[in-house]
């Protein structure tokens, strides 16, 4: 690939570079007959693969390397260590969405990519994630994680219940769907079958919190709330009712290797799925039939997950890498991505294109999952607010849940204790 | 650490170093600075790169550790021992500095006693010698992260192999990950898997240099296999013994990569039930608290606990080391 | 130098080898050296098998498919036939498999021959040669041991972007090349494996101290350096996570490239587990091959004590 893309970059440079000297900034950088390396630095699936090279032949004086981390937690470990050391980064660095607030933290550290061109280009909710105090905006957003139900029609037919897409959805109540009724709807399967509904406590925790506008901390001083809302504790102590005594929770820790082996072995019948989630149960359930989406989530939208594509200042060449990100999280771009990857795309534009409405998805039925994926991103009301320290209190959330739903180790009493503890911990 | 096999080559330095200088005589000037300079210029290399890999870090630590200091943020108030006492006070730390121990025990403790009976087997006039010692070398091969990958689909609960073989004959599943002591248990059979070959080598290296009298004297005397192993090869061993507990001391105290990749979040379970010193380390730096200052603080205790341990063990070596040469020196004369 | 000295030498340590040499044959009609019965194969047969199965384990899962695999959690003992497309898979994925085993074999010979030279060097000299403040020099190396190593990694990254060689296989040779464990390592084993006579009958020969290491020391520290130089090389083979710190994703060593096929939304484990058996096959191979010279080492090591 480094071969066919040193290579096209070669032919490109003999047929006189066509400059794009941005900002007038005077500086010959920009001008097209220097060479210029960027490096970007992405995890998990972007779908930029194809995008890379393409850049490279749009723009025959930049040469791209592309580093990418295994995990988002791997990534993170090493942004924060090359931030730390001040130096290292690459010129574009991905950061995902539960992470940003602790790096926007230090916004000297990244570089303001507010520009005309980009203005008004992503959903509001998505660059006001972005955005630090002053307005700067500090990473231009790349997919949005709009949350749809994946189910298994076959197990919810077997247990008697409706299973095609439209009525499903109409099952847990349409456009007024509720947890409460997904939850009326998962004692009725978990009944009638005696088997678990959904995979896991923590996602539908995820699927909840995701809802509430400010769960963890104070969006005026910071403060960490999260021990003492009330909500907080309604929502977990609900969820850890609904999976333990209802037994409507399979008990699997997602990612896991029981988790993984579950999708062959009929372990529960629903899933809360964003965009990025079909990919993996593709994966994951090769050879099962019956996965099929149905456009309803409960308690209005919700989004899970979603990255940025972020400028550090330490890079030699912030207009170049600037406009290259500009250029990737274009909704031309991202709507490519999404047909690769399916991560899908949170720029205004693209939703409404047809390219991205007409797709459709064969292992879960032929469903029209770039539509119904629309029609969900746009269902999402609320923007959490996520501080500095809803990373950190997340995972301890993450723990307090595992206790109770996975290990078993703690009932949801002790197991709030221990979360009260450890959040108290951090200040 | 074969010292005390090697009664007869064996002179204490400061024997020979009565006689050196007598010898010297013969050299001229130019042989006498080299005679001065050669032992410091042998062991510079090393100490030349601990200074820039291993002394820088561990001062710029140091001064970390006194400051409050943010992962990114960089360096804030100066607070003294501060973050120490704000570490010692957390009853995490605590648990993890129990868990690095339960690990530590139950990983070393099955390790050298494993190690020494597979050598004592090895060492016998086996047919196909190499094949059986590189057999037992194999595990030492793979990388942690791919231990760490293989033996979470044999620990898995559900899904693992080890409960599906433990149901097949009728026993209950073991809670590899709830259960405090199981999740120890399974680590440490990572650390015991890559560790136990490689420690097996070193025994049976020192194993091979047992002079072969000393067992014919135990043989004369009318000990039985086992009495020779006892009497002759474990006290032949000692110094080993105490080489290969520093050091896997030393390592096994640090532990990071077997427990961090136990399960998919890599924070020692949902009660902390496997979280070690290190995984707490990294998680208040780089984790939760992105305290560089607190994360530098443990980092200073750590050092300091395995130090003691290490210094109280490399002394004993030391004592030992001296002392069973000339027992050993007696038992040959009979 | 003077050249008359290296037969000294010869004849002095050919003496040592004889005297071992003699002893061994004395030893040979002694109860110990007897053929072991079968009980004992039995026993090594047992150990061979736990430590190869994991190994085989993951071969099998490699021979496999994902899907096949979560449904059988005692996979059948009997390879499947996906071995070659999986592999076919991790040769194609972005992860620059080549590169990274170029990387691996480049860092791992790299630093276990400087760990060899540089240890047995620094060892000798704190085994046989007299200088101030040698032991507690020596209590120093053992003591930088205990340095944890996951904090060290902020201020090393400082020092290597410094020295400008972040993102550099120096990066990772560099601070691997003399470790305080083969120190101790090669002191421990110099101290009762190489006699004064030698060093002295060389000196009175009047051979340099370099000359004397080179002729005496070094020769006698062949068994001991064939397992550090091992022990180096497959340190620096398995090491991960300052190589994906320092050198990052582009320029991979072998442990961080099969990391990186676990970078998809969805976990593979056949491809992982294809990834995982490449990545030991090299170090199988050196065992097949280096396995007798090795093994030989340690032997003679034996002959000379």
């Amino acid at each position: 690939m480094w071969a066919a893309a040193a290579g096209v970059t070669g032919i490109a440079l003999l047929a006189t570079a066509c400059g794009s000297s941005d900002s007038g900034s005077g500086e010959p950088a920009a001008d097209g007959d220097e060479q210029i390396t960027l490096t970007i630095g992405t995890f998990n699936e972007f779908g930029y693969e194809e995008l890379i090279p393409e850049y490279e032949s749009l723009n025959p004086n930049i040469k791209i390397e592309h580093k990418k981390a295994a995990t988002a937690d791997e990534a993170r470990a090493n942004i924060n260590t090359r931030l730390a050391a001040g130096s290292g980064l690459s010129d574009i660095e991905a950061v995902e969405v539960d992470w940003l607030p602790e790096l926007l933290q230090y916004p000297d550290k990244f570089t303001d990519l507010t520009s005309d061109e980009v203005e008004g280009r992503w959903l509001d909710w998505k660059s006001a994630q972005a955005t630090d105090p002053e307005g700067r905006l500090l990473g231009y957003g790349t997919d949005i994680g709009p949350e749809a139900i994946a189910y298994r029609a076959d197990l919810l037919e077997a247990a008697g219940l409706p299973s095609d897409r439209e009525s499903v959805a109409a099952l847990f109540g349409g456009d007024d769907a509720t947890w409460d009724k997904f939850f009326e709807v998962g004692k009725q399967y978990t009944a009638a079958t005696g088997k678990p509904f959904y995979d896991s406590a923590g996602a539908i925790y995820q699927g909840m919190i995701n809802q509430v506008e400010a769960a963890y901390e104070d969006p005026d001083t910071l403060e960490i709330t999260a021990a003492d809302s009330a909500e907080v504790k309604d929502i977990f102590t609900t969820v850890l009712n609904a999976s333990t005594q209802d037994k409507l929770s399979a008990g699997f820790a997602q990612w896991s290797d029981d988790w993984q082996s579950a999708f062959q072995n009929d372990g529960f019948a629903v899933m809360l799925a964003p965009g990025w989630m079909l990919g993996v149960i593709e994966g994951n359930a090769e050879g099962v039939t019956g996965w099929d989406i149905a456009d309803v989530f409960p308690g209005g939208g919700g989004n899970w997950g979603g990255a940025f594509l972020t400028v550090p200042t330490q890079t030699e060449h912030p207009e170049e890498a600037k406009a290259l990100a500009a250029w990737l999280t274009a909704p031309e771009q991202q709507i490519k991505a999404f047909k690769s990857k399916g991560t899908f795309p949170s720029q205004v534009e693209a939703l409404s294109s047809q390219d991205l409405l007409g797709q459709t998805n064969a292992f879960f039925n032929n469903a029209p999952t770039g539509e119904i994926l629309a029609n969900r991103a746009a269902a999402v009301t609320v923007t959490p607010f996520k501080g500095p320290n809803y990373f950190a209190v997340n995972d301890a959330m993450g723990s307090a849940l595992t206790r109770v739903d996975v290990e078993k180790t703690d009932d949801i009493d002790t197991s709030w204790t221990k979360f009260v503890e450890a959040v108290k911990a951090l200040g | 650490m074969v010292t005390s096999t090697t009664p007869k080559l064996d002179r204490r330095p400061s024997r020979s170093q009565d006689r050196e200088p007598r010898r010297l005589g013969f050299g001229q000037r130019l042989g006498r600075w080299d005679v001065k300079l050669s032992p410091y210029l042998y062991i510079s290399p090393f100490f030349i790169l601990f200074a820039i890999v291993g002394m820088f870090p561990l001062l710029y630590t140091a001064w970390v550790s006194m400051h409050q200091w943010h992962l990114i943020g960089g360096q804030g108030e100066f607070v003294g021992m501060e973050n120490f006492l704000h570490v010692l006070q957390q009853p995490p730390f605590w648990k993890a500095l129990r868990n690095t121990f339960s690990i530590f025990l139950l990983s070393s403790v099955p390790q050298v006693l494993l190690a020494i009976t597979i050598a004592a087997v090895l060492d016998a006039n086996l047919r196909a010698k190499t094949f059986w010692r590189m057999g037992v070398l194999l595990p030492f091969v793979v990388a942690p992260v791919a231990v760490s990958l293989i033996f979470g689909k044999l620990f898995a609960d559900q899904s693992g192999l080890i409960n599906a073989v433990l149901g097949g004959i009728g026993i209950e599943p073991i809670r590899w990950h709830a259960d405090v002591l199981a999740s120890h248990v399974a680590i440490s059979s990572m650390v015991n898997f890559r560790w136990i070959g490689y420690n097996t080598l070193i025994f049976l290296a020192a194993m091979q240099a047992v002079p072969r009298e000393l067992y014919e004297a135990a043989i004369l005397d009318g000990a039985g296999r086992l009495r020779q192993f006892f009497s002759v090869t474990v006290p032949m061993l000692r110094p080993t013994i105490i080489f290969v507990v520093v050091t896997s001391t030393i390592g096994g105290l640090q532990i990071f990569d077997e427990p961090r990749l136990f399960d998919q979040f890599g924070l020692g379970g949902g009660d902390r039930q496997w979280m070690t010193v290190t995984m707490y380390l990294y998680e208040i730096g780089w984790g939760s608290q992105k305290s560089f200052g607190r994360a530098a603080a443990v980092a200073w205790i750590l050092f300091i606990i395995i130090l003691v341990i290490g210094l109280i063990n490399f002394s004993i070596t030391r004592r030992i080391a001296s002392d069973s040469a000339p027992k050993s020196r007696k038992k040959q004369k009979r | 130098m003077s050249a008359p000295s290296i037969p000294v030498i010869q004849q002095t340590a050919g003496r040592g080898a004889a005297r071992a040499a003699a002893s061994r044959r004395k030893s040979k009609g002694a109860g110990s050296d007897r053929r072991p019965g079968w009980v004992t194969y039995a026993i090594l047969t047992l150990v061979i098998l736990i430590s190869a199965y994991p190994l085989y384990f993951a071969f099998l899962l490699a021979t496999s498919d994902s899907g096949t695999i979560a449904q059988n959690p005692v996979p059948s003992l009997i390879p499947r036939g996906e071995f070659f497309t999986n592999v076919e898979r991790v040769l194609s994925a972005d992860i620059h498999f080549w590169k990274a085993l170029w990387n691996s074999v480049i860092v791992s010979t790299v630093t276990a021959v400087s760990v060899v030279f540089f240890s047995t060097l620094a060892g000798y000299s704190f085994a046989k040669l007299r200088f101030k403040g040698r032991g507690p020099l020596l209590v120093f190396v053992v003591a930088t041991t205990a340095v944890p190593t996951q904090l060290g990694i902020v201020p090393l990254f400082i020092v290597m972007s410094e020295l400008g060689w972040t993102g550099k296989l120096i990066a990772v040779i560099v601070p691997g090349m003399v470790t305080a464990f083969g120190v101790f390592w090669m002191t421990q084993y110099l101290e009762g494996a190489l006699p004064y006579e030698l060093i002295e009958a060389a000196r009175v020969d009047g051979a340099s101290m370099i000359r004397t290491f080179w002729h005496v020391a070094l020769p006698a520290a062949r068994p001991a350096a064939a397992m550090l130089g091992l022990f180096s090389f497959v340190g620096s083979w398995t090491n991960f996570f300052w190589p994906f710190i320092v050198l990052g994703p582009s320029n991979p060593t072998l442990p961080v490239a099969v990391q990186l096929l676990q970078a998809t939304y969805f976990k593979d484990m056949s491809l992982i587990m294809a990834g995982v058996t490449l990545s030991v096959i090299p170090l199988v191979i050196v065992f097949i091959f280096a396995g007798r010279q090795l093994v030989a080492g340690i032997m003679q090591g034996a002959v000379k004590g």
